[in-house]
C-alpha cells in the first residue's frame, strides 16, 4: 500500500473531508438558539461514534487473537485502540467547547460524559498494557483486558445513566431531533470520520508490523 | 481426585495460613489503611465540612486505595516464591485457582475493612442514630466482592509482565467505576436509614459481582496459559 502524497486513497479522503467541511459550514443551517456553536456537534458526534466503533474493533480483534493467535489480529487491536484514543480525546475536547456557552460549565458528571471519560481511561490502560515490548504474553493478556473493557462499557453507561442525565438526547427511539439538512450533515460526518478511521487504521497497522519486523531483524542480527 | 470446590478450598486455606504466618504484608496494608483514614479525616477537619455528607465518598476512596495494596497479593506471592507453575499443576483446572484466590482476596479485604471502617466512623464522627447498619454491612460486603473479583483477575494479568505492577490500579479503576457509584450511593442510603431508595444500587452491585465472578470461567484459561 502506498502512503502519503503518492496514495490515491489519501487524495480521495482529503477531497471527501473538504466536502464534509463545506457541508458542515455552509449546507447545514445555523441552529436557532445555540447559534454557530452547534456546528461542533458534527465533529463531536462523529468522533464519539468512531471512539465506540474502535473499542468494538478492539474487542472483536482480541477475540480473534485468542482464537487464532495471528499477529495481524493483535496489531489490529492495538492500532484500533490507539486511534480510538485520539478520537475519544476529540470528543472530550469538543464537548466542553459546546458545553461552556450552552450549559455554562466546562464539565458535568453526566452519564455520557462520565462514560466517555471512563472509555478514555480504559483505552489508555489498554495501550499501557499492550504497548512496550512485543511478547506473546503481553498480546494475550492485552486481548483478555480488551474483551473485559468492552463488556464493561454497558455497565458503566447504565450505572451512570441511572444516576443522572442532562446530556441532550438527539437520537432516541422516537426519531432524530434534527432538521433534514442537519441530519444529512451529521450522517455524512459520521461516514467520513469512519473512513478516516479505517484509513488511519491501515497505516498504523502497517507501521506496527514494520516495527515488529525491525525488532525481529535486529534480534537475528545480534543473536 | 478432590472436587472443584474442595481444591479451591484447600488452596484458600493454604493462602490464609501462609498470610498469617508472615504477617508483614497484612500488617503494612492495615497500617497504610489507618494512615489513609487518618490523613483524609484530618484534612477534612481543617476545612470543616459536614461529616455525614462526605463519609461515603471518603470511605470508598480509602477502601479503593487500600484494595490496590491488598489485592496485588494473591498471585504476586506465588510468582515471587516461584510457586505459580506448581500450583497450576496441582489445581488442574485453572479457574479453581481464580476462585481460591478470589476468596482469599475477599477475606483479606474484609479483615482490613473490619479495622479501617470503624476507625473512619469514629474519626469522621458520623451521626449514626438513623443509620441502617445491616444495610451498610451489605454494601461493604458486595462492594468488596466486586473489588476482590476484578482485583484477582487483574493481578493474574499484571504479575506476568515485568514492571507491570504499577499498571494494576490503572487497569482496575476504569473497570470498577460501577462499584464505586453503587457502593457510595448504598452507603449514603444506609447512613440516612433509607434502604428502599437505594436498594436498586445494591442490585447493581450484585449484578456486577456476579458478572465478574462468572467471566473468569471463560477467560481465566487464557490469562494463565503458557
Amino acid at each position: 500500500m502506498q502512503h502519503g502524497l503518492k496514495s490515491p486513497v489519501f487524495w480521495a479522503l482529503t477531497l471527501i473531508i473538504l466536502i464534509n467541511m463545506w457541508v458542515i459550514v455552509f449546507y447545514a443551517p445555523v441552529e436557532k438558539t445555540m447559534g454557530i456553536v452547534q456546528k461542533v456537534f458534527y465533529f463531536h458526534v462523529a468522533s464519539a461514534w468512531v471512539g465506540l466503533l474502535a473499542l468494538a474493533v478492539v474487542c472483536g480483534a482480541s477475540i480473534h487473537y485468542l482464537w487464532k493467535r495471528t499477529d495481524q489480529a493483535s496489531n489490529l487491536a492495538l492500532a484500533s485502540a490507539e486511534i480510538g484514543t485520539v478520537f475519544i480525546s476529540c470528543t472530550l475536547l469538543t464537548g466542553p467547547l459546546w458545553a461552556y456557552p450552552i450549559w455554562n460549565t466546562w464539565w458535568t458528571w453526566d452519564p455520557r460524559l462520565t462514560t466517555t471519560l471512563v472509555l478514555w481511561f480504559m483505552y489508555v490502560a489498554y495501550i499501557a498494557l499492550h504497548g512496550g515490548d512485543v511478547t506473546d504474553t503481553r498480546k494475550r493478556l492485552a486481548a483478555v483486558y480488551g474483551i473485559i473493557c468492552f463488556m464493561n462499557v454497558p455497565l458503566v453507561f447504565f450505572s451512570t445513566r441511572w444516576w443522572r442525565s442532562i446530556h441532550p438526547v438527539v437520537i432516541s427511539t422516537e426519531g432524530i431531533g434534527l432538521t433534514p439538512k442537519m441530519r444529512t450533515a451529521m450522517f455524512l460526518s459520521v461516514a467520513v470520520f469512519s473512513l478516516l478511521y479505517i484509513h488511519l487504521l491501515r497505516i498504523r497497522m502497517g507501521s506496527i508490523s514494520l516495527k515488529h519486523r525491525v525488532k525481529r531483524l535486529k534480534a537475528q542480527l545480534f543473536a | 481426585m478432590p472436587s472443584f470446590w474442595r481444591k479451591a478450598w484447600l488452596i484458600y486455606r493454604k493462602d490464609l495460613t501462609d498470610e498469617f504466618r508472615t504477617t508483614d504484608h497484612l500488617l503494612s496494608t492495615v497500617v497504610f489503611g489507618i494512615m489513609l483514614v487518618f490523613v483524609t479525616s484530618f484534612a477534612l477537619q481543617l476545612v470543616d465540612v459536614s461529616t455525614n455528607d462526605v463519609f461515603p465518598a471518603v470511605l470508598w476512596v480509602s477502601i479503593f486505595f487500600m484494595a490496590v495494596l491488598a489485592l496485588q497479593r494473591s498471585f504476586a506471592k506465588e510468582v515471587d516464591s516461584g510457586a505459580l507453575d506448581a500450583l497450576l499443576l496441582a489445581a488442574g483446572d485453572r479457574s479453581i485457582l481464580f476462585y481460591a484466590k478470589f476468596l482469599f482476596s475477599l477475606t483479606v479485604l474484609l479483615l482490613l475493612e473490619a479495622v479501617v471502617v470503624p476507625l473512619l466512623w469514629v474519626f469522621i464522627s458520623v451521626a449514626w442514630r438513623k443509620a441502617d447498619v445491616l444495610f451498610l454491612l451489605a454494601a461493604i460486603f458486595f462492594g468488596s466482592w466486586g473489588l476482590a473479583a476484578v482485583g484477582t483477575l487483574l493481578n493474574a494479568i499484571t504479575v506476568q509482565l515485568a514492571g507491570a505492577r504499577l499498571l494494576f490500579p490503572i487497569l482496575a479503576f476504569p473497570l470498577l467505576i460501577p462499584v464505586l457509584i453503587g457502593a457510595i450511593l448504598c452507603t449514603q442510603g444506609a447512613l440516612a436509614g433509607d434502604r428502599q431508595s437505594v436498594l436498586g444500587w445494591l442490585y447493581l452491585l450484585m449484578i456486577f459481582d456476579l458478572l465478574f465472578t462468572v467471566i473468569p470461567l471463560l477467560l481465566f484459561d487464557y490469562i494463565l496459559e503458557g
